[in-house]
């Protein structure tokens, strides 16, 4: 279970562009749920996502993760139990490693890096085998640098990668933003399947309604840092589009976009 | 002709020993990204502290070992200077070669006998004729000293220690821990969401740079059979043009490693500067050839790269 408890988070403190974003922020979510979020830009919705895995420290408040506070613990620790895929396609690899450098590392998180050798050509199957499945030819193209791939491609070997090893909690942030409307599709039957696989407890951020009514069993509205919308359930499997089209419109129109 | 094959001889040695020291840079500038300026301090530590041992008759290729520790040891200092006190990489490597000059002073002159106030003494290191370095020590020493313009021990000594220094890196990018510097230099946040500290890697990557170019210093005091405080300046501008030029040079040949490429640039380097010597450019104007000699190589490599994001 994740637990955000009272969270306060602050930017630029103490200089005239001083923003409270979050100001006491709760949000409690079960094991196993697989929540899709949505909201306006800026609504806080990264940086919900980065408090939790570490990458921002909070101002005051504690961040829970099955009975154990998290609030102090360094992102790299915090990752043991996390897969992550962020919203820019480039931050989920490395862009100057191959593909199957990529996922020598990826498949050897959370044992130790000594100085053994990297490449094991007995997983290499394998390898192919978790790419054949997003369907866009990477499983031939282990050699290439990974820098070289479309944005598509790099997003698919990033959602890969962050399910390699066992994890908990899986984060992804509008990580179909960056793809054309086929990848998109399949990176998120991708993404469904690999939820429902690893047992994980999901947080998705999306700015496609369309997939927030669709996956997930709980769909969550932000707006300003606040949650204006919260559905789970029966509930949230009755939601159509159309129910919370108004609701995030009048949101948007606040923004101004 | 004797002296073309003498200036050829001049910087076929100066390359490899240099090309140590850019094989340091290659892993600090290329992989990691950070511009180490503490390597004009550990250079020269390099050089004082192998110069020590050896004028105390210790065994020499220990001295090398010795040096490349202690040339670690200050580049873990600059990063965690980096790392932990979030100071910027230009900033570490000044505050560290700057200390360094206070330790290589008191170590040079308290080995030549002075007292640890850094008075009383030289603080130049000299070799005897009699003081048993690499170049005079078994195994280099079964190798003739020299055939005709060619000092053949001390090319072959040079190139048997480059090539020895080029496997060890080699092998080290291709074990895990090597793999995770070189996803280190590219996504620090990558190597957070695989569980590990990249801090600790970068820190890891610092101190084999400056290992290495501890070694090259021990080299160039073998060479030049002295260490002198000033053996230091200039060693960032060899260093890096040699991997810039290196690698921009020989980069599309896909068969060749990046270490092998950046040996190359070394002694394209030190050729480019012996040619100019050679051709009658007093030795006073050295170092603005190297300076013009590293903006020619830091346009090209700028092209090149435009070339490669085009194409
Ligand atoms: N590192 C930062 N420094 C300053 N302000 C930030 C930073 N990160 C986020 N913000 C601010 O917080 C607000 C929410 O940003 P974000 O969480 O990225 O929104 P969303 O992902 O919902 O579009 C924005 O108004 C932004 O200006
Ligand atoms: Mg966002």
């Amino acid at each position: 279970m994740i637990e955000f408890i009272d969270i306060v988070k602050k930017f630029n403190v103490g200089t005239p562009d001083e923003t409270t974003l979050f100001d006491g922020f709760n949000l409690k979510i079960e094991k196993g749920e697989f929540v899709c979020v949505v909201g306006s830009n800026g609504s806080g919705k990264t940086t919900m996502l980065n408090l939790l895995c570490g990458s921002l420290p909070v101002d005051s408040g504690k961040i829970v993760l099955d009975g154990k506070n998290i609030t102090k613990m360094n992102e790299y620790v915090r990752a043991k139990y996390i897969g992550r895929v962020f919203q820019d396609p480039q931050k989920g690899s490395a862009a100057k490693l191959t593909i199957l450098e990529n996922m020598a590392l990826a498949d050897n998180k959370n044992k130790r890096y000594l100085l053994t050798p990297a490449i094991n050509k007995k997983r290499m199957d394998y390898y192919k085998s978790l790419l054949e499945e997003c369907n866009m030819g990477l499983e031939n193209r282990l050699d290439v640098q990974v820098g070289s791939l479309s944005g598509g491609q790099r997003q698919a070997l990033a959602l890969v990668i962050a399910n390699m090893s066992d994890i908990d909690i899986l984060i992804l942030d509008e990580h179909t933003a960056a793809l054309d409307p086929k990848s998109s599709e399949r990176i998120m039957q991708l993404t469904d399947m690999f939820v429902k696989e690893k047992k994980a407890t999901a947080l998705m951020v999306t700015h496609n309604l369309r997939y927030a009514v669709e996956y997930g069993t709980r769909l969550i509205m932000m707006d300003k840092g606040r949650i204006v919308l919260d559905k789970a359930g029966e509930e949230k499997q009755n939601t159509k589009i159309d129910d919370i089209l108004y609701q995030f419109n009048q949101i948007s129109i606040e923004c101004g976009n | 002709m004797s002296s073309v094959l003498a200036c050829m001889d001049v910087f076929l040695r100066d390359g490899l020993m240099y090309s140590i020291l850019a094989l340091g840079f290659y892993i600090s500038f290329s992989i990691l990204d950070f511009a180490d300026l503490s390597v004009e301090g550990t250079v020269l530590l390099g050089g004082v502290s192998y110069s020590l041992l050896v004028c105390k008759g210790v065994n020499p290729w220990l001295a090398v070992i010795v040096a490349f520790v202690l040339g670690s040891l200050a580049g873990c200092v600059t990063g965690l200077l980096h790392v932990k006190l979030k100071i910027r990489p230009l900033l570490c490597g000044i505050l560290v070669s700057t200390a360094l000059i206070s330790v290589n002073l008191v170590l040079a002159v308290v080995g030549n006998g002075g007292s640890f106030n850094g008075e009383g003494a030289l603080s130049t290191i000299s070799f005897s004729r009699n003081d048993p370095t690499v170049l005079r020590t078994f195994p280099a020493s079964l190798i003739p000293d020299k055939t005709g313009a060619f000092n053949l021990r001390e090319l072959i000594t040079f190139l048997v220690v480059a090539l020895i220094f080029k496997w060890i890196l080699d092998w080290y990018l291709k074990t895990k821990n090597g793999l995770l510097l070189r996803a280190t230099g590219c996504n620090e946040q990558y190597v957070s969401m695989l569980a590990q500290n990249p801090g600790r890697s970068k820190i890891t990557g610092l101190a084999i740079s400056n290992g290495y170019a501890a070694v090259a210093g021990a080299l160039i005091a073998t060479s030049r059979a002295n260490a002198n405080q000033g053996m230091g300046i200039g060693m960032i501008v060899i260093g890096l043009a040699s991997v810039i030029i290196g690698l921009s040079l020989f980069g599309k040949l896909r068969f060749l490693k990046p270490t092998t490429m950046v040996i190359l640039g070394s002694i394209v380097y030190q050729a480019c500067l012996a040619i100019a010597t050679y051709l009658g450019v007093p030795s006073a104007y050295n170092k603005i050839i190297m300076a013009v000699l590293f903006t020619v190589a830091l346009v090209f490599s700028n092209s090149i790269k435009k070339g490669a994001s085009k194409a």
